[in-house]
């Protein structure tokens, strides 16, 4: 009996807290809701002045000679497109995206206007200057985005990589890959040696390249080695074993002694999967 | 109560607190320093210098290129991104993580404002002629030091002189466009011969007198010489002026004036032999190590003074070998073998790498392990530590493990010549005992006694930082400081931004550079061996024969890195030179792996990449660096750097 006497008087107790409790929660909830409708009413005039941009710029770069789209990579080491907005100024901020890793480009949220679009990649810039800065030719386009604009860029690539057959897969766990590096222009002030060819090997992405690739098994060959392999069949093997539970990505990359935008950049052949499960 | 009475206490009241109020409304806020203040006295003056030269960018103990200027936390110091060293908290190619702008914007315009403030109060404050002078060539040095920080990493930065005001100009008056490069620099030349010109003989330790401005011009003039002959990039904004680059008939003339400037310090400045003496390896190395600690030497040009425990910083802690660490922090800098196969007096191939076989292909075995090193160069031995030398009157125990295999006959190579896979990992490993970590099991040696698998201080297989390489750094690591002292925030030695070696160097590289371009007036090449051997003696390292024997820039930039590593001056240079993307192009960094032999009782080397295969890759564009995005949108003028 004592026992249940004292529950019941806890229980009472406890009713007594909860109201207490329920009382500061109806006061809590009066204090937020007048927050929110001072905030809210105060805000509730537009969310922005500009629609978001919404116009597209979609194209590819490809070789003036094969009509072949400039393989790359992604990112700014890759192709980047510069655009200038002329509409409001002459010495506007530029701005940047950069190609997918087949050469092509796509963004969808252009504002309107009228712009100067020039790709930087590896291969003979659009806009050449001279010594004192004088610009001596300009293959950049000028043109209005608005809806869905296409453009096509054809440029001479400092360097072709092709694929001579098919990789190999080793049985140590190596794949071995031939292939052969041409010049892609004859223009004369483009003909700088030839630094670097390299094997790029991922294990998890098609999205191979000098900004993806695995650096316990790429193999790079460079100095005087790689600018007397110009025109040969180069063979590569990739370096130490790698587990044999998984496929691969490969893909070789060449460049020469030539900055574009400060960077030296690789000129691709295609990315090729080595099947192994 | 009658209303008069109140009316006559409350104009009375009104009278008291208004009358006494009427002198002055506009008065100096009390708590603002005013000009009259700092510009009133020598000792308001010596304030504003005091702030001036906290913020002067020199890049000494508490410089990192991740973190900038000033910062305590120094584990990943330049010397690890340049090949120096490595340290286990960098595992690829950096460059500098921090926009070095607005700061030196802030800094250039309180110069500015002091070069225009202080004539004006010259006759109120009754300073003399000589003292202003002083005082303003000062200003005029830490301009040129400044405008030379960003011109290094930007190329061509707008140049301001004056004060700007801000809101009475108008903001197209404030966005200044960026000067062409040539221009920026001829501009620090001339900032450097006015300091030279007005600048005292000698002035207060810390401060600049007239030869630190002219070593100052000389480092500054080789740079813009180097841009000129050796930069393949360019950028031109819409008037043509040359934001990045050079024009290469430019280089011998910035040659001449960093040959000119570093020639006028000659007599005044000498290189530290107080305790050298002729073929005396020992004298020398320990010549070499006080020539960092003695406040008198004669080769301080220009230093930067710390003072426990008002200024201080941590370059004892980060870098002390693991087996004297209490705080919590050591061995991040550990020179590669890369950098130790620079130096001489070590078994080295034909083609200079280091030679750890004999004859027949087996390792050659050491009783000590301080026998491998005992015809290195002094400047060596006082630049890192080698395994098993001394450091605060303790043996610096580093080794990687025990060989536990059949000695007779000899040892064959462990792994491969190239391996990059860990001794764990290598069919080696049954033939060795090592440690994962510091925390060690002693392994019982064939005669009975104990001896830990690994070093105390590394290396360590689990654990990368200490000893990563095999070594760890010495230079400027106060060999006298208490080792329970080694905390954070304990260490006040001097840091040398400018010592004579380097004027010299300077001077060698310039006076090559002007003979390889044909230019005559002077025998330069004459003089730039002189240099050099000069160098070579003090550092006990083997001497140029004679003139005719130095054919080649890369001897001059080779005593350069020698000489001035871990001084945070290599990655400058490695940059000017256009070099560095050669250096790291998918470069993994190499080790001396130190065993112990315990059926020999010998020691032997294992020469290899070091276990982590951290990749170099430098990014090109690095070569001129990024300019803060945020200031870009603050001016259309300010055009960014190339790739960005």
């Amino acid at each position: 009996m004592l026992n249940d006497y004292s529950n019941h008087q806890r229980l009472h107790l406890t009713t007594k807290k909860q109201k207490n409790k329920q009382m500061k929660a109806k006061k809590i909830i009066t204090y937020v809701l007048s927050g929110l409708l001072c905030t809210g009413l105060f805000s509730c005039q537009k969310l922005d002045n500009y629609a978001p941009p919404s116009e597209t710029l979609q194209g590819r770069v490809i070789d003036k000679a094969t009509k072949a789209p400039i393989q790359t990579e992604m990112g700014d080491r890759g192709i980047r497109l510069r655009l200038l907005e002329l509409s409001w100024s002459d010495n506007p901020t530029p701005y940047f995206f950069t190609c997918m890793q087949d050469g092509t480009f796509n963004n969808t949220k252009i504002f309107k206007g009228n712009y100067n679009v020039v790709p930087q990649g590896p291969f003979v810039p659009l806009i050449l200057r001279d010594g004192n800065g004088d610009i001596i030719t300009d293959e950049s386009q000028t043109v209005d985005i608005e809806g869905v604009t296409d453009l096509t860029f054809e440029v001479e690539p400092f360097l072709n990589v092709e694929w001579v057959g098919e990789p190999v897969l080793n049985d140590n766990g190596s794949i071995t890959v031939q292939v052969r590096v041409t010049r892609g222009t004859a223009n004369p002030d483009f003909q700088q040696d030839v630094t670097e060819i390299a094997l790029f090997i991922n294990s998890s992405s098609y999205y191979v390249g000098d900004n993806n690739y695995d650096n316990r098994y790429t193999v790079r060959i460079t100095g005087t080695e790689a600018n007397g392999s110009v025109g040969e069949v180069v063979t590569l093997t990739t370096q130490d074993s790698f587990s044999m539970n998984r496929d691969y990505y490969v893909r070789v990359g060449a460049r020469i002694d030539y900055n574009v935008e400060g960077a030296q950049r690789f000129n691709y052949n295609e990315p090729k999967k080595v099947a192994i499960l | 109560m009658r209303p008069s009475r109140y009316n006559t206490i409350i104009l009375s009241l009104a009278l008291l607190f208004t009358v006494p109020a009427c002198t002055k409304l506009d008065v100096p806020p009390m708590n603002v320093v005013q000009d009259d203040d700092i510009f009133g006295s020598p000792n308001g003056i010596a304030s504003y210098m005091a702030r001036l030269y906290g913020q002067l960018p020199i890049q000494d103990f508490r410089y990192t290129p991740r973190r900038g200027f000033n910062e305590f936390w120094i584990i990943d110091p330049f010397p690890t991104i340049t090949g120096e060293a490595l340290s286990a908290n960098q595992s690829s190619a950096e460059t500098e993580a921090v926009y070095y702008w607005g700061n030196a914007y802030a800094l250039i315009r309180d110069i500015n404002y002091f070069i225009k403030t202080l004539p004006t109060y010259m006759e109120a404050s009754r300073f003399s002629q000589e003292d202003v002078d002083h005082w303003l060539g000062e200003a005029y040095f830490m301009r040129a030091v400044t405008y030379f920080e960003l011109a290094k990493r930007y190329g061509g930065v707008p140049i301001v002189d004056e004060v700007l005001n801000f809101p009475e100009q108008p903001i197209e008056q404030l966005q200044v466009p960026r000067s062409s490069e040539e221009a920026t620099y001829n501009h620090i030349a001339a900032d450097f011969d006015q300091a030279w010109e007005l600048l005292p003989e000698s002035n207060q330790t810390g401060r600049a007198n007239k030869y630190a401005a002219a070593g100052f011009k000389s480092r500054a003039m080789l740079f813009g010489g180097s841009i000129a002959k050796y930069n393949e990039i360019t950028l031109f904004d819409n008037e043509n002026s040359r934001l990045c680059g050079i024009p290469a008939e430019r280089a011998a003339d910035f040659f001449k004036q960093a040959y000119d400037a570093a020639k006028l310090l000659e007599g005044h400045y000498s290189l530290y032999k107080n305790g050298w003496q002729a073929d005396d390896k020992e004298a020398q190395y320990q010549n070499y190590v006080d020539l960092f600690f003695d406040e008198e030497s004669p080769e301080n040009i220009f230093v930067k003074q710390y003072g426990y425990p008002e200024s201080v910083h941590g370059y004892d802690v980060y870098n002390i070998p693991y087996q004297f660490q209490v705080a919590g922090y050591s061995s991040s800098v550990n020179p590669t073998l890369d950098f130790v196969e620079l130096f001489d007096g070590l078994p080295k191939t034909s083609d200079g790498r280091i030679e750890v076989y004999d004859a027949a292909g087996k390792y050659e075995l050491y009783d000590n392990q301080m026998d491998f090193f005992a015809d290195a160069e002094p400047r060596l031995r006082a630049t890192i530590i080698f395994p098993g030398d001394q450091l605060k009157n303790e043996t610096v125990e580093i080794w990687r493990g025990i060989y536990t295999g059949d000695v007779a006959g000899g040892i064959d190579r462990l792994q491969p010549v190239g391996a990059r896979t860990t001794y764990e990992n290598s069919s080696a490993a049954s033939r060795l005992v090592t440690s994962a970590v510091p925390q060690q099991e002693p392994h019982e040696l064939p005669d009975g006694t104990l001896m830990n698998p690994a070093g105390r201080s590394g290396r360590f297989f689990n654990f990368a930082a200490p000893a990563l390489t095999g070594f760890s750094v010495r230079k400027w690591l106060n060999p006298d400081m208490p080792p329970a002292l080694v905390v954070e925030n304990r260490s006040d030695q001097t840091w040398i931004e400018l010592r004579y070696a380097e004027v010299l160097l300077n001077r060698a590289e310039a006076a090559y550079e002007l003979a390889e371009a044909g230019e005559g007036g002077a025998d330069y090449l004459g003089d730039a061996y002189e240099c050099i051997r000069q160098i070579q003696e003090r550092a006990g390292a083997d001497i140029l024969p004679s003139p005719a024997a130095l054919t080649s820039i890369d001897i001059i930039r080779k005593e350069r890195r020698k000489e001035l590593s871990f001084e945070n001056k290599i990655w400058w240079d490695l940059k000017r030179w256009r070099i560095m993307d050669d250096e790291q192009n998918g470069r993994t960094y190499r080790a001396l792996m130190p065993f112990y032999a315990e059926n020999a009782e010998k020691w032997f080397f294992d020469d290899r990449f070091e276990e982590r295969n951290a990749i170099f890759t430098f990014d090109t564009r690095w070569y001129y660096q990024q300019i803060d995005p945020g200031e870009i949108t603050k001016s259309p003028n300010l055009v960014q750097n190339p790739g960005y």
